[in-house]
């Protein structure tokens, strides 16, 4: 028995430790991919070291926790005192209050204060910025509380009430009373609580995923949105030093821990022997390092007087200097040093026309596609661009101004244009299978490693293209065959994906997938086995992207600055170098790389354009039937 | 003047309280019963509701099930350490606790690396010669990753119940004549219950609202209620319909749990990990 539970132990401990354990191998590994290692390097950890952004995105998130666990434990402790006072039927009610963020699921409480926020700040009191630190601080002191108060109660309750009746009768106020007898009795239930609450918020996710908004953003968050795309090793790296730090810690902690104990044994007279003094201390200057390295690394960006631009565009959409590209941001920001960007990324117009219509944000640029662009128009969500600030529209060819999408051009500035495609792999797939068309995200024969987007505009499009509807009808009994053919091919399909199709095809996982040529483009350059198909007989999508500033914006000068060094023939031929889209600017071109300048894929010839239809506007109503058609067919 | 004190001291944290999680779920109605295009009352959002019931039933499931192995594998364990001297008991104890400290997403990516066609376990498997096996996006995987994230939530309350039960009780039971399998279901199993119950709670909870498991082990067709309510919020553009479903979720929470409680004796405070 005692022997099975034993091996059971160790058991149990590899299967929590042994993940734990490939991230940890995987940081010192030279290449990408956390199945293969191909070398050792400590690489990952200069990287980790040199990347800013990174860094101060984990002084973010040490500067929520620990700021929320201090407050909650300070309130949390007062409160506890005033709870185990109240009278039995009113704690019983208060203890019940407490339990609920407990109990509630982390998502229902993420969902119900971001409501809040957006519902009394944005509707109510119309800030334009309602989800910013100050509500994700309260988010967190809100769901730290309960820690604090379960921690200290039954300290409390064990307390003998007649030490402090002793200690007034000695004559201390019942202030002294309280600092000199009862607060060093329920220390351990302080400590245990504070800890438990700076490790809970430290490590949070979810309620943080809801409340946050794109200036303030904490590292968990920024990993969910970056583990959708092929996880940069230097994360691993960060990954293996807390665990090494949070390791050394738990331990020491645990080691002074047992001493004291025994030491306490020993002289039974002493009540705070020497190890836990020291113990307290060190975890006293512990706190205060850590707190002063947090706050230090929250206001290094800050420190200068600068502009914040919020600048949110498509995933994998601007050269960022890796494989011999221009970092665009990074020139811009070297341009004008008074600006710094912070830049986010959305993998979908419908995500970013969610965010924006959810409220609460401040987003200055925005690059969505042709039909975004017309919805946000007639929803009033854009703002008119002053073209005096943005002098390199010159450079913008006639025949992307004045699209159907912003008739007087008045909201937007081309950025890229491109097509809608197949890209699947040679090793698996039968050519003559992909040259069918469409019909080959639907064969059997590649059950499981087909791909499909993840967008509804998208994805009913295709259907579209297929059934041979336009891709603008408003017919809902059209729409409906459309949704129904997606539930038919949902079975064959193994993901529904964005931004994480260039993890799985690059890897080889999926075979098939329907995408933007551009990234196609990418994800070829990164597998020679993958080939881009256009299925011009049953027709394609062609689309334009163009930057707007949404009503949201806060820095619209700065934003302008930022489209108008975009339309640069010359930055925008180094960006389009890496993004692989086609330029709506002309002179662009030239400085392109030829090889992608004369690809067929990044540049269709006019013959072929003109099988290509563009996505346009579609009313309110019609747009959230696409979207709840889609959502069904996806999630059910 | 001690009650006063009390009330003092209380209220502040009884109005943070109302204020930041009673109200914030009355928001959560309201968004409910409106429709989002136009901001009035309606019974819509309640309407579609019975698309996702069976999304509902199977996030139960998937969760009871987890809870469930937990429990299998955690007891034994719990059971262990519970025994062991008292410095290897804090020393294991830490031990547990440790992953629940280390960033969630990150050890569910590793399960990715390790589950994938071309995964490190499938690696494995085609080098001894069984070849390669569907181990990723199924219903098992998921399965896996909630048991996998959170076991030590199931660990540590049984411990923590298991460590109290006075060792008395179990020589009595031997000395009057108890096999060792009787001694565990007639003392130890049934003093251990309100370990078992807090501990199911515990892995239960966040089970069945989980949305970033599913997505990254799961394929098309283990889709979560937690996958429903944050697509409706972050790109489905239907925030109420979201709220609509994290009602739902919140109701069958608290329904649980009231259970739980019930058949586990109402101790104030509960068990405290």
């Amino acid at each position: 028995m005692k022997k099975t539970n034993k091996f059971l132990t160790i058991a149990m401990f590899v299967f929590l430790y042994a993940p734990m354990a490939v991230l940890i191998v995987a940081s010192f590994n030279t290449g990408k991919d956390i199945t293969d290692f191909e070398g050792f390097t400590l690489q990952q950890y200069v990287r980790l070291f040199q990347d800013k952004n990174l860094l101060s995105l984990l002084g973010n998130s040490l500067l929520v926790s620990i700021l929320a666990s201090l407050c909650a434990t300070v309130f949390g402790t007062v409160a506890a005192v005033g709870i185990h006072n109240l009278n039995p039927k009113l704690r019983k009610t208060v203890l019940s209050l407490t339990n609920i963020p407990m109990t509630n699921p982390d998502i229902v409480t993420g969902v119900s204060l971001s409501l809040l926020f957006i519902f009394v700040g944005s509707q109510m009191l119309g800030a334009k910025e309602s989800l910013n630190f100050w509500t994700l601080l309260i988010a967190h002191v809100t769901f730290n509380l309960p820690y604090v108060i379960l921690n200290v109660m039954p300290k409390l309750q064990q307390m003998d009430v007649s030490l402090t009746d002793a200690a007034m009768d000695l004559g201390c106020t019942p202030l002294q009373a309280f600092f000199k007898v009862t607060i060093p009795e329920i220390t351990p239930g302080i400590l245990a609580g504070g800890i438990m609450a700076f490790t809970m918020s430290l490590d949070d996710f979810v309620i943080s995923y809801f409340v946050t908004g794109l200036d303030f953003v904490t590292l968990p968050v920024k990993i969910y949105s970056e583990t959708k795309k092929p996880i940069q090793p230097k994360i691993y790296a960060m990954f293996t030093l807390l665990f090494g730090l949070i390791f050394v810690l738990m331990l020491t902690m645990n080691l002074l821990q047992i001493s004291a104990d025994k030491k306490k044994k020993q002289q039974r007279v002493k009540v705070e022997s020497k190890a836990m003094r020291t113990f307290k201390r060190v975890a006293a200057l512990a706190a205060v390092v850590a707190m002063l390295v947090g706050a230090g690394f929250a206001l290094i960006p800050s420190r200068q007087e600068t502009i914040t631009l919020n600048v949110y565009n498509w995933g994998q959409n601007i050269a960022d200097g890796s494989d011999d590209t221009m970092d665009i941001i990074a020139e811009f920001e070297r341009r004008y040093p008074n600006i710094k960007v912070n830049y986010s990324t959305y993998d979908s117009n419908e995500t970013l026309y969610t965010k924006l219509s959810n409220g609460g944000i401040t987003v200055d640029v925005i690059i969505p596609s042709d039909y975004m662009i017309a919805r946000m128009i007639q929803e009033d969500m854009l703002l008119e661009l002053n073209f005096d600030n943005i002098p390199n529209y010159q450079y913008v060819d006639d025949t992307f101004r004045n699209r159907d999408y912003d008739p007087e051009n008045k909201y937007s500035v081309p950025y890229t244009w491109g097509t809608v495609g197949i890209i699947y792999n040679t090793k698996f797939v039968d050519e003559a299978d992909v040259a069918k068309g469409w019909e080959v995200l639907w064969n059997e024969k590649y059950d499981d490693k087909i791909l499909m987007f993840d967008n509804s505009r998208d994805a009913i499009g295709i259907a579209q293209y297929m059934l041979g509807y336009s891709v603008n009808t408003t017919d809902e009994a059209q729409l409906r065959e459309c949704a129904d053919l997606l539930a038919k091919q949902k079975p064959l399909l193994q993901q529904y994906v964005m931004d994480q199709v260039y993890d799985l095809m690059e890897n080889e996982v999926a075979w098939i997938a329907p995408y933007y040529a551009g990234d196609c483009m990418m994800m070829m350059e990164s597998n020679e086995n993958l080939a881009f198909y256009l299925p011009e007989d049953q027709g394609f999508n062609l689309f334009v992207d163009a930057m707007c500033i949404p009503k949201c914006c806060q820095e619209k000068g700065a934003a302008e600055l930022f489209i108008n060094f975009l339309c640069d023939p010359e930055i925008s031929g180094a960006n389009m170098d890496y993004i692989c889209y086609g330029s709506p600017i002309s002179e662009a071109r030239q400085h392109m790389d030829p090889s992608l300048a004369e690809s067929p894929i990044v540049y269709p010839s006019p013959e072929v354009q003109t099988n290509g239809t563009s996505y346009s506007y579609l009313p309110e109503e019609v747009s959230r039937y696409v979207e709840g058609l889609f959502m069904r067919v996806r999630n059910s | 003047m001690k009650k006063n004190n009390a009330l003092l001291l209380s209220t502040p944290y009884i109005v943070w309280m109302v204020v930041f999680t009673l109200i914030p779920l009355g928001v959560v109605g309201y968004y409910a019963l409106t429709d989002p295009q136009t901001g009035a009352f309606s019974l819509g959002n309640l309407k579609e509701l019975g698309i996702y019931m069976p999304v509902l039933w199977e996030s139960i499931l998937y969760s009871l099930i987890s809870a469930f192995i937990c429990l299998l594998l955690g007891y034994p364990v719990a059971y262990y350490i519970a025994h062991c001297k008292p410095v290897t008991q804090k020393l294991l104890y830490m031990l547990v606790m440790l992953p629940m400290c280390m960033s969630f997403l990150l050890r569910t990516l590793a399960w990715v690396g390790l589950l994938q066609d071309t995964g490190i376990i499938n690696r494995v498997l085609e080098a001894i010669g069984i070849g390669r096996l569907q181990l990723i996006r199924t219903p098992g995987a998921v399965i896996l990753g909630m048991v996998y994230n959170y076991l030590p939530y199931m660990i540590l309350p049984l411990y923590a119940t298991i460590v109290k039960i006075d060792k008395r009780l179990i020589e009595a039971a031997e000395d009057l004549g108890c096999t060792p399998v009787q001694t565990f279901s007639k003392v130890v199993l049934p003093l251990s219950v309100p370990g078992i119950l807090s501990g199911i709670t515990m892995v239960f909870v966040p089970a069945v609202s989980t949305f970033y498991i599913s997505q990254k082990l799961g394929g098309t067709d283990t889709v979560l209620i937690g996958d429903v309510i944050e697509r409706q919020f972050k790109q489905g553009n239907n925030p109420n319909l979201g709220a609509a479903l994290s009602l739902v979720l919140m109701i069958l929470v608290f329904v649980c749990t009231g259970i739980m409680n019930r058949f586990g004796g109402d101790e104030e405070g509960g068990v405290i990990v």
